[in-house]
C-alpha cells in the first residue's frame, strides 16, 4: 500500500471541507477522485500535498507519516502535484521551470546545474515541449502550461502524482493528446496517480478505481462501473429524481 | 611546446591547450561588454586626477552600487520589497567606527568583525521574511532604520547622537590628498566589482534559479521541494552582511559615521530608485542606475541650485514611469526578454 488516508478532516472556520475521509491507494494504481463542485477534492489535494494542515486524521505515505509535514518535505518523499489553474513560474523559461523541480524534488547533492538542465530538457522532450524550452512560461498556451506542469512533476521523481483537472479548458484534440501523454507517463515512470477530473468519459476509461466525494465525505468507492451505477452518486450529481 | 589557441565560433569560446579543448558557451557579442565597462572604469579616473570632486562622485556612485547590488538580489530572493536596507549600513558603519575609535582597529582588522556582526544582525531579522508578507513586510522594514536612528539619539554617548561618531582612522593615507581620492575610488571599485561578480555568479547558479522561483510563486516552489524559508533566510542574511560591509567602507572613507546621513528615508528612496531605474532584478542595471543617479543629482545641483531638490525626484519619477524595464532594458530589450540567461541545450 503506497498511500493510506485515515479519517482526515479539514475545517475552514465553521465549514467542514473534508470530513473523516479514509481510503488507500496501491502502487501503480490510478485512482480517480470525483465529486460535484465544492465536494472537497482540491482541498483534500492541498492537505495531502501539505499546503493546508489537516485538523485531524493521519496520512501514511510509503511507510512515512506525512500528516502536517511541510510541502517541500512531502515532495522530497515522493508526492508531486499539478494545479487546477496552471501555476508556472511566469518569468522563467519552460526549461528553468522544470529545472526547479529537478534540483529541488529529490536530494541530489552531486548533481551539477548543467546536469539538472539536461535532465529538465529530457522531461520537456517527453511532454513534447523541447522546442519551447527557451520560451517564457507566461507566453505558453493553456495546453502547453498543463503539460509543463506534468513535466515539472515528473522532474521531481515522484512515486505519486496528484493531477487536478488536467483536461479543464482543453479542446477534444488536446484532451486526447493529454491522455496519451499520461498513459506514456505511467508506462515510463511507473508512478501512481490520484486524478481529479470532471470529464466523466475520461475518468471512467482511464482509472482503475474511483472515490466519490460529496460535501467533504466519501460517498462511494469502487470500480468505474460500480460507481457510475450507484444511486447515491447519481443523486449527488443529478438529484433524487434521477437516482 | 604546448600549442595554445583561443577562438570564438558559433557562440562559444574555445581554448585549445595542446590536445586539451575547453569550451564555454557565451552570448554572442555580449560577453565583451562587461569587460569593456570595467576597462573604462579602470582607465578613466586617472584622467580626473586633478579633479577630486569628480573622483568623489565616482566613489559615491560605486558605494550606491554596493548597496543596490545586494538589495536587487534580495528583492528577487525573498520575494518581498525591503524598504529599509540602510539599517545594515548603520550596523556596519557604527561597528567600524566604534572599533576604530575605542579599540584602534584599522580598516582591514575590523572587516571580520563587521562581517560577523552583519551576518548576526541579518540572521536575527531574517524571520521577518517568513512571518511578514506583502505590505506588512514593507512597513516593518520601513520603520526599522528609523527606530535604529532614534536609538542612536537615545544612546548618544555610544553613537554620538545627531552628529554621529568622528575620529575614525582614514581608509587611505598616502600623503597626497589627490592620490588618496584616486586610490579610494579604486578601492570602492574593487568592492563593487567583487559584489557584482559574487551576486552575478550566484544568480547564474541554482541559487539564482531558486531566488527566481521564490520571487514568482513561493507556494509552488515549496510544493516542488524547495525549502523556501531556509533560502529566504540565507538570502536575507548574506545580503545584509554585504550592505553592512558597504557601511564599513563609508565609515573609514569619511573618517566618521552618522545615522543622520544614511538611515533616513531619503537615502533609502535613492537606493530603491537606483535599483528600479537601473532595471529591477538586473545586477548590471544597478551599476548603470547608480552612476546615472549620482551624476544626475550632482549635475542638477550644479545647474539649478536649490530647485534641484524638486527636480531630481521629479526626473527620477518620470524615468520610473516611462522606462518599465529600466535603463538596462534599453540595452537588452531587443533580446527576447527573460530575467535569467538563456541556456542552450542541444538535442543529440
Amino acid at each position: 500500500m503506497l498511500l493510506n488516508v485515515q479519517n482526515i478532516t479539514k475545517r475552514f472556520g465553521g465549514l467542514i471541507a473534508v470530513a473523516n475521509l479514509s481510503f488507500s491507494v496501491e502502487r501503480s494504481e490510478i485512482l480517480g477522485l470525483i465529486g460535484p463542485n465544492g465536494a472537497g477534492k482540491t482541498t483534500f489535494m492541498n492537505v495531502l500535498s501539505g499546503t493546508f494542515p489537516a485538523d485531524s486524521g493521519k496520512i501514511e505515505f510509503d511507510g512515512h507519516d506525512i500528516t502536517n509535514k511541510a510541502p517541500h518535505e512531502i515532495c522530497r518523499l515522493g508526492i508531486s502535484r499539478t494545479y487546477q489553474i496552471p501555476r508556472p513560474f511566469p518569468d522563467l523559461t519552460a526549461l528553468a521551470n522544470v529545472a526547479v523541480g529537478v534540483l529541488c524534488g529529490k536530494r541530489r547533492p552531486h548533481m551539477g546545474f548543467g546536469d539538472a538542465l539536461l535532465d529538465a530538457s529530457h522531461c520537456l522532450e517527453f511532454v513534447g515541449l523541447f522546442g519551447k524550452r527557451n520560451i517564457l512560461a507566461r507566453d505558453l498556451t493553456l495546453y502547453e502550461l498543463r503539460v509543463l506542469e506534468l513535466a515539472r512533476s515528473i522532474a521531481t521523481t515522484p512515486k505519486l502524482i496528484l493531477i487536478d483537472e488536467v483536461m479543464a479548458g482543453l479542446n477534444p484534440a488536446e484532451s486526447r493528446r493529454a491522455i496519451k501523454l499520461i498513459r506514456r507517463m505511467l508506462e515510463e515512470y511507473h508512478v501512481t496517480l490520484i486524478w481529479i477530473e470532471h470529464v466523466m468519459k475520461i475518468i471512467m476509461e482511464a482509472t482503475d478505481r474511483i472515490v466519490v466525494l460529496h460535501h467533504g465525505e466519501k460517498l462511494v468507492s469502487g470500480s468505474p462501473r460500480e460507481v457510475s451505477n450507484d444511486p447515491k452518486v447519481i443523486e449527488s450529481y443529478l438529484g433524487k429524481k434521477y437516482a | 611546446m604546448v600549442k595554445v589557441k583561443l577562438e570564438q565560433k558559433r557562440g562559444r569560446l574555445v581554448l585549445h591547450l595542446g590536445t586539451l579543448k575547453l569550451e564555454c558557451t557565451i552570448e554572442p557579442r555580449r560577453w565583451r561588454n562587461p569587460l569593456l565597462a570595467v576597462a573604462v572604469l579602470l582607465l578613466l579616473p586617472p584622467l580626473f586626477f586633478h579633479r577630486p570632486d569628480i573622483l568623489t562622485l565616482l566613489t559615491t556612485a560605486n558605494m550606491y552600487a554596493c548597496v543596490a547590488i545586494p538589495v536587487a538580489w534580495q528583492m528577487v530572493g525573498i520575494g518581498r520589497m525591503n524598504f529599509g536596507p540602510q539599517i545594515f549600513i548603520g550596523v556596519g558603519g557604527f561597528t567600524a567606527a566604534l572599533l576604530s575609535i575605542h579599540w584602534g582597529l584599522g580598516p582591514l582588522q575590523s572587516i571580520p568583525f563587521v562581517i560577523l556582526i552583519g551576518l548576526i544582525a541579518g540572521f536575527i531579522l531574517s524571520p521577518l521574511t517568513i512571518v511578514a508578507r506583502g505590505l506588512y513586510f514593507s512597513i516593518i522594514t520601513l520603520v526599522l532604520p528609523l527606530v535604529f536612528m532614534q536609538l542612536t539619539y537615545v544612546y548618544s554617548k555610544i553613537f554620538g547622537g545627531e552628529y554621529g561618531l568622528s575620529g575614525v582612522q582614514q581608509l587611505v593615507s598616502l600623503g597626497s590628498m589627490k592620490l588618496n581620492f584616486l586610490v579610494t575610488f579604486y578601492l570602492s571599485l574593487l568592492l563593487m566589482l567583487v559584489f557584482m561578480f559574487a551576486v552575478n555568479s550566484i544568480l547564474k547558479s541554482r541559487m539564482g534559479l531558486f531566488a527566481a522561483a521564490i520571487n514568482d510563486d513561493e507556494d509552488v516552489a515549496n510544493a516542488l521541494g524547495l525549502n523556501v524559508n531556509w533560502w529566504k533566510v540565507i538570502c536575507y542574511t548574506i545580503t545584509s552582511m554585504m550592505v553592512a560591509l558597504t557601511g564599513w567602507f563609508m565609515a573609514y572613507n569619511v573618517g566618521g559615521f552618522s545615522g543622520e546621513t544614511y538611515l533616513p528615508l531619503s537615502f533609502m528612496l535613492k537606493i530603491l530608485l537606483i535599483v528600479m531605474i537601473g532595471g529591477r532584478g538586473e545586477i548590471y542595471g544597478t551599476l548603470i542606475g547608480a552612476y546615472f543617479v549620482s551624476f544626475l543629482e550632482t549635475g542638477l545641483r550644479s545647474a539649478f541650485g536649490d530647485i534641484s531638490h524638486f527636480l531630481f525626484p521629479l526626473v527620477l519619477l518620470i524615468l520610473l514611469l516611462t522606462l518599465r524595464e529600466g535603463l538596462y532594458g534599453l540595452y537588452s530589450k531587443h533580446k527576447y526578454r527573460d530575467y535569467y540567461p538563456t541556456v542552450r541545450v542541444r538535442k543529440r
